[in-house]
């Protein structure tokens, strides 16, 4: 990190570390994979750009290496995905069924039941909309802590425990009566 | 019972909740009893079904590039080689954080997962192995011949 301050040469351990998260991001918050490299080109354009302002907020205590670049560097991403939302009213929450769609010639019956079973989980996140749906994404893919969706979604830690928790709520809801006909 | 202890009793679960999840994202699972157990199946059925994406190889060397030549500008040294090292290839693997995680990965659009990986293996080792009967060299023989 502190060699990316001082040399903008060396951004590329940070970028090689960091843009299949950002483009991850950016494809479930867009929905276009093509969208989605413009998003991520982006962000890191502006990250690049604004490293000089970046301040370390990790403290010592926090362990060695720890950062909070990640979460600058999402907040970024999330200022782009708005911004590219606010140009793009006609699908302001994108449907998102790529992974769904994407051929595969090798697929197996074992693995057509799990897609199946994927198709309808994420469905039902998609319906949740808004910071919601988002704070399930960054906790289940991105594996992101509650501290760090907090400082990323301007939250505070417990409210974004309770969006998840409502989030999930709302999924098990959603997929329990889909499986019951009632939906 | 109260709207204010309602809601009191809601945040005490989004907080076990929340700590089943860190244990569940840890590859850690601890004990269930306090968590609801639809949540804990939505929870495991999430932590594992949903894909991740990554960018095709091609866009992120790409903009590797780009990234290098506004770095160069930046540092005013347009024209001479920065090392921005090319992909190393074990970072493009299923799974991001080696810890044995099968989760689906999406690259540029295709999807991909370790059974399917392996699938994909098994298939080129039998292509590449000699058949040991005769009637199987001779069917993969004729399968190998091109009409002329």
């Amino acid at each position: 990190m502190d060699a990316a301050r001082a040399d903008p040469a060396r951004f590329d351990a940070l970028y090689r570390k960091y843009v299949a998260q950002v483009y991850n991001y950016a494809v479930y918050e867009l929905g276009d994979h093509h969208e989605a490299e413009d998003a991520t080109e982006r962000t890191f354009l502006s990250a690049l750009a604004g490293l000089p302002r970046f301040e370390e907020r990790a403290l010592p205590e926090d362990g060695e290496g720890a950062s909070t670049f990640r979460i600058w560097l999402f907040r970024i991403a999330r200022n782009v995905v708005n911004e590219r939302r606010r140009r793009w009213r006609r699908r302001p929450e994108a449907p998102l069924d790529l992974a769904f769609t994407a051929p595969d010639p090798t697929d197996i019956e074992h693995a057509v039941v799990e897609r199946e079973s994927a198709m309808s989980a994420w469905r039902a996140v998609d319906r949740l909309g808004g910071d919601r749906r988002r704070a399930v994404i960054l906790r289940f893919v991105h594996e992101m802590s509650t501290a760090e969706i907090a400082a990323i979604l301007g939250r505070s830690e417990g409210a974004v425990r309770v969006l998840i928790h409502r989030g999930l709520r709302g999924v098990a809801r959603d997929l329990r009566d889909r499986r019951e006909g009632r939906a | 019972m109260t709207v204010g202890s309602s809601a009191r009793d809601g945040e005490i679960e989004a907080l076990v909740v929340d700590r089943y999840l860190e244990s569940l994202l840890a590859r850690a699972p601890r004990d269930t009893t306090d968590v609801p157990e639809d949540l804990r199946a939505t929870a495991d059925r999430l932590a594992t079904g949903l894909p991740r994406y990554h960018p095709s190889f091609r866009f992120e060397d790409e903009l590797a590039a780009r990234l290098a030549l506004a770095a160069g500008s930046a540092t005013g040294t347009i024209g001479e080689v920065i090392d921005f090292r090319p992909p190393r290839t074990r970072d493009r693997g299923a799974t991001d954080d080696g810890r044995g995680q099968v989760r689906p990965v999406v690259v540029g659009g295709v999807v991909t997962s370790a059974a399917i990986s392996l699938a994909a293996a098994w298939m080129a080792w039998r292509r590449g192995r000699p058949p040991g009967e005769p009637r199987m060299r001779a069917v993969r023989a004729v399968a190998r011949t091109r009409i002329v």
